[in-house]
């Protein structure tokens, strides 16, 4: 029996002493916190700002996890009992309280060491609890159906944000698709070819220097011209002009044309 | 004697050898406010660009081998800016690791004589059409959001019919050759469109027929 208080005790102890240090780091990081927002917030930028917030939340966390744990003993079934009041200034207390607290006297000791809530909670509390009396079940029963109703609808707007706040949006996702990949392959086949572009134009306008067109299919393989053989010696001029190199379909020609006829020499 | 006027200036800056990196995607009409609405979001704030373009590509076909191309295009509400003429080379679509087709790509500004001249050395037409739509840039990025419409008479830019009941959307960036880290900023932008566009690498050969 008394090994097993004796157990127990060191245990209380050591989560103190682990609650204590939790404590102070969190103390730590508001501490920093508050500095940086005080002094530094010209600087500081938000993302900082995020991982204070995070820091902090993060140990806040860490204390609530230690006090849920199973072998953290309840702190509520502890007593604290002040056993000696004086209204002289007690530098030990001062220090240990970083001069929050200076004297342990009869008058700062009930606010301290208080479990219950505020004298005015207290008040509002009883109130709430002298109406809940005055209501029938049956009435009661009604309210607590209508909060619930309105918590799981609120619950569902949460859940689903988008939909509701972005009609237009959710409903082109939803209903219909904002591209045709139909239409990109033939949108593409013209830009690059001219399919399904030619098809339509009547045959063999008779706009001076305009050369055969090509009625209808596929046109850029079958187009001929009706160029003198010298002409593409121009062009890759023109072309070697632009790219200041030769395209190797085209040096072909130079051979063949400048072996036959001179191409200025029209 | 008088220096001949230099046409060819362009050709002296430091746009030699630019890749255009590019990729895909388009948009339903009645998706089309949403699409532009997110891109005012995700782009650089800037008064927003709409323009009507008349695009003619040409081809020039030698004895053997592709024919060659080159896209004329000229505003159609700025008739008096210049026109643009553009080389695409052959799109790279193979490399896995790259999230966006590559291509060479020579973009040179030329006087309103420009689809006289190409006549002149031989390049015919061989198809056109008129794109209109909206232009967004982010950075070096830059969306454009266009619908496509066919020329029904030659060189009528006022009667035409609408290609499709979707815009064409395109993310392109300029990047001297070997800088792939452009494509990576492709994706990740391309990323925050969907699932509005999925922006793609489209092979255009598979297209072709």
């Amino acid at each position: 029996m008394l090994i097993k208080k004796q157990r127990e005790e060191k245990q209380l102890e050591a989560s103190v002493d682990l609650l204590i240090s939790r404590v102070a780091h969190l103390k730590n990081a508001l501490h920093n916190f508050i500095y940086k927002l005080e002094n530094e917030f010209e600087r500081l930028a938000w993302p900082s700002v995020l991982d204070n917030f995070a820091l902090v939340s993060g140990q806040l966390n860490t204390i609530n996890k230690l006090l849920r744990n199973e072998k953290t003993p309840s702190f509520r079934n502890q007593v604290i009992i002040p056993l000696e009041l004086s209204p002289d200034r007690d530098d030990e207390l001062a220090k240990l309280t970083e001069q929050r607290v200076p004297v342990f006297s009869h008058e700062i000791v009930p606010d301290h060491l208080r479990t219950k809530p505020d004298p005015e909670v207290e008040e509002m509390e009883k109130q709430l609890s002298a109406e809940a009396a005055r209501l029938g079940p049956e009435a009661a029963q009604k309210q607590i159906q209508t909060l619930n109703k309105l918590c799981s609808n609120l619950l569902e707007k949460l859940n689903n944000p988008r939909e509701d706040r972005d009609p237009e949006s959710s409903a082109i996702r939803q209903s219909k698709p904002s591209f045709n990949p139909a239409d990109t392959l033939a949108l593409v086949g013209a830009v690059a070819f001219g399919k399904g572009l030619s098809k339509c134009r009547p045959p063999g306008p008779g706009a001076p220097g305009q050369g055969p067109m090509m009625g209808g299919g596929p046109t850029l393989q079958q187009v001929t011209i009706g160029g003198a053989s010298g002409q593409p010696g121009i062009v890759v001029l023109f072309f070697s002009l632009l790219t200041g190199k030769m395209p190797s379909s085209i040096k072909t020609n130079i051979k063949s044309a400048s072996g036959s006829m001179h191409p200025y020499n029209r | 004697m008088e220096a001949p006027p230099v046409s060819v200036m362009p050709v002296t800056g430091g746009s030699i050898n630019m890749m255009e990196y590019l990729l895909q995607g388009s948009v339903l009409d009645q998706a089309l406010e949403s699409l532009l609405h997110r891109l005012r979001g995700l782009c650089d704030n800037m008064e927003p660009e709409t323009f009507t373009d008349h695009e003619l590509v040409y081809l020039l076909k030698g004895q053997q081998g592709n024919p060659f191309i080159l896209r004329a295009r000229h505003s159609l509400s700025h008739p008096a800016a210049p026109w643009h003429l553009r080389y695409l080379g052959q799109p790279e679509v193979g490399d896995k690791s790259r999230h966006a087709l590559v291509r060479n790509c020579l973009d040179v500004s030329a006087s309103h004589s420009l689809p006289d001249v190409l006549n002149e050395m031989g390049f015919r037409m061989d198809h056109e059409f008129v794109a209109n739509g909206h232009v967004f840039r982010r950075g070096a990025l830059k969306v454009v959001v266009s619908k496509l419409s066919r020329v029904l008479v030659p060189g009528n830019t006022e009667n035409t019919e609408r290609l499709s009941l979707s815009y064409l959307v395109e993310l392109s960036v300029l990047a001297p050759a070997g800088q792939d880290t452009v494509s990576e900023d492709m994706r990740s932008f391309a990323e925050q469109l969907k699932p509005l566009v999925h922006l793609e690498k489209i092979d255009p050969s598979k297209q072709r027929h």
